[in-house]
């Protein structure tokens, strides 16, 4: 089924192009983690409280310089522990300030309690997480992190290159202080965070007309209309909490939609919340996938015309609309794999459990593969190795290159 | 000290209906301390008694704004809020942590520290009460040699000393820290000004009665608080840097017995096996005078 040059009339791209050239903007080789301190600073963020880890490092010790160097004007403090960095996010995010910090692994899970109570809180902020996992000590790639956190009520999206991270962040913040919800926005350990890569970094005044400076919400301290913000809440005013909680998630999908539509306008670049490449009535196997993984099946899949791709940006809330809508084309005997970068102690990866939510009473066979745990490479071999197993003897489950 | 009537409050910046136990030291300290602090003001409490006696949603006790946060780590949170303020200029705002002595001897430490070593600008208030009490009394390392809670009950009395915080604290060496009772309330209000008019990090330590957790008379929460100073079990002292001044020496030696004799926690230490406990208590009780003598003089 491997394709050696264009055949059955299906016009694929072509393996090099003239790249995009975007006003207004410069063009710069940076790291992932860098792309995402130049995303804080071109957001204006005004508080920052920053502990290390590994592989996240770097995005603050940047945001400092800026900070040391006068191109970014806010107050970046050292904490105690990524508990206290959220914390005092926390803290700032009441006091109504535009907060970003970035945390990695255990530094994620670390801040597990904090991070509920920020999304309960319903504060703006946004949070970059460079995916690790934890003990025995790994410091590459893995979404395990991120993913065991998806039901601490913060939204994520996951980030393909370093310029969509920067791009990501910049729309998080739009979404973030419209909805009052957090907002996660991730990236692959190494591969992307330590990666250098072409990043276009828009002038600050696109970035200024696209995000305007953070305006008081309803959780912010009114030093003349005093409040008391988190305190004993009785059972029916918490079931109200949650339901009003409930109606403004519900409307992510549609309003991360928009925005990333708004952002294309403005920018020249245009993101989904998930992104379908060919997925149609002919395609027999989409693979489905997040982050950098993404861009090695893109190449891959240029080989078999019969094969499909779907990269999920907003994992969380899981974007069923798009997903159902990106797979409506797909005939009775396609089938869907997988590819799960996170093991969260279950018979599935994260992505076939929300999958499978959303495609509740569909036609399709699934299968799960757990490939590139722990940051193991997944290279267009394994790719192809995914793809041979789901077209024969594929399982319900599979671990591909167990070593 | 002489009696003096400069401890009435003035001016009350509490609503009434604070929902602690009779004889209980939060409500009483929360008077004292709003009233000087005023209405710009912002409160940040970790979990701790006083997370439900400043009232649950709707209902609010102070005159200001209150920021509940997550128990290990109120001095961040506040750190955070005082970040904002003087980003949006209001620099004359206090910020002051109100915590009991589980979210700062144990579970909030780490936290304090960190806000102590950055000499953020906040107040941080412990009332300590010596136990976990609103959880119902159980050990923290605050909980006196010898004291009995829930969790080291009957004959497993506690049988660890509690930690010098204030020793912990004079080791980040910041601008204003000291001990205070609610029975010396003109030393209490004159500490909290001088508190409230120092910048940077500083620290109040409350004795805090508590007559479910001591197992005592509310009615004798003042007196008993009075005896703690009176027997050096509480000594009121203050430090700038780690220069340290003793505020109260009491005229006469009373033995600690005379303080313990009315907590229920300790009414085992008086049967005559565990006799020898209550002159550990002594000892213990007379060396940490001495030694603060000792720093005074430094």
């Amino acid at each position: 089924m491997k394709k050696e040059n264009s055949q059955n009339g299906i016009t694929l791209e072509a393996p090099f192009q003239d790249p995009p050239r975007y006003p207004r903007h410069v063009q710069v080789v940076m790291k992932g983690n860098y792309a995402a301190a130049e995303a804080a600073r071109l957001c204006r963020a005004g508080f920052i409280p920053a502990y290390p880890i590994t592989p996240q490092t770097t995005i603050v010790e940047r945001l400092s310089e800026m900070v040391a160097e006068g191109k970014l004007d806010a107050t970046y403090i050292n904490m105690d522990s990524e508990h206290s960095v959220f914390a005092a996010a926390m803290g700032a995010a009441i006091g109504g300030e535009r907060v970003f910090t970035a945390t990695a692994g255990n530094g994620l899970f670390y801040a597990h309690e904090v991070l509920q109570a920020i999304a309960h809180f319903r504060l703006p902020m946004v949070m970059c997480n460079v995916g690790r996992p934890s003990i025995p000590w790994n410091i590459w790639s893995d979404q395990s992190d991120s993913l065991s956190q998806r039901d601490t009520g913060w939204i994520q999206l996951y980030g393909e290159s370093s310029q969509e991270v920067l791009d990501t962040i910049i729309q998080a913040y739009v979404l973030t202080e419209k909805l009052q919800i957090p907002v996660m926005v991730v990236l692959d350990a190494f591969y992307q965070s330590h990666t250098s890569e072409n990043v276009w970094l828009p002038d600050q005044n696109l970035v200024d007309r696209f995000l305007p400076p953070i305006q008081p919400g309803p959780m912010s301290i009114d030093l003349k209309q005093p409040k008391s913000f988190g305190g004993l809440m009785p059972p029916e005013h918490y079931n109200r909490l949650n339901y009003s909680y409930w109606k403004t998630v519900n409307q992510t999908e549609a309003l991360s939609g928009k925005i990333a539509a708004d952002f294309g306008a403005h920018f020249g670049r245009m993101y989904d919340n998930v992104e379908a490449v060919n997925i149609g009535s002919h395609t027999r196997l989409v693979l489905v996938t997040l982050s950098s993984i993404t861009s090695t099946a893109r190449g891959v899949i240029r080989d078999y015309p019969e094969i499909g791709l779907l990269k999920l940006r907003l994992f969380k809330p899981f974007p069923k609309e798009a997903v159902k809508k990106a797979l409506a084309p797909l005939s009775k005997d396609a089938a869907i794999a997988i590819v799960e970068r996170n093991f969260l102690g279950d018979n599935e990866g994260a992505i076939m459990q929300e999958m499978k939510r959303a495609l509740y009473g569909s036609h399709y066979k699934m299968y799960d593969f757990f490939a590139g745990l722990g940051g193991k490479d997944v290279p267009p071999e394994t790719i192809e190795k995914i793809i041979h197993r789901a077209f024969h003897q594929p399982e319900a489950v599979n671990w591909i290159d167990v070593g | 000290m002489k009696p003096a009537l400069e401890f009435l409050i003035k001016d009350e910046k509490v609503y009434s209906g604070a929902l602690s136990c009779r004889g209980c030291g939060w409500s009483l300290l929360v008077r004292h301390l709003a009233s000087i602090l005023g209405e710009n003001t912002v409160y940040v409490a970790p979990a701790s008694c006083f997370s439900i006696i400043s009232g649950p949603y709707p209902l609010r006790e102070l005159q200001a704004n209150l920021v509940h946060t997550v128990f290990a780590a109120a001095p961040a949170t506040a750190t955070g809020v005082r970040a904002a303020l003087d980003r949006q200029g209001k620099k004359d705002t206090t910020v002051v942590i109100l915590a009991g002595d589980g979210g700062t001897f144990d579970i909030g430490l780490q936290a304090l520290s960190g806000a102590a070593a950055r000499n953020e600008n906040l107040l941080y208030i412990v009332n300590n009460n010596g136990a976990y009490m609103n959880t119902g009394i159980q050990t923290s390392t605050a909980t006196p040699y010898g004291a009995v809670t829930t969790t080291n009950p009957g004959k497993g009395f506690k049988r660890a000393w509690p930690k010098d915080l204030m020793g912990i604290v004079a080791a980040h060496n910041m601008p204003y820290a000291a001990t205070a009772s609610l029975a010396f309330l003109e030393d209490l209000r004159r500490k909290v000004e001088k508190a409230k008019n120092t910048q940077g990090f500083r620290l109040l330590m409350i004795d805090g009665p508590c007559p479910p957790g001591h197992k005592t008379d509310p009615a004798e929460s003042i007196h008993i608080g009075r005896m703690a100073v009176e027997t050096r079990l509480f000594p009121l002292f203050e430090m700038e840097r780690q220069h340290y001044t003793i505020n109260y020496r009491p005229e006469k030696y009373i033995p600690v017995e005379e303080c313990m004799k009315y907590q229920g926690r300790f009414k085992h230490l008086f049967a005559p096996e565990n006799k020898y406990m209550i002159d550990e208590v002594q000892a213990h009780t007379d060396q940490y005078w001495v030694r603060l003598e000792a720093l005074e003089e430094m």
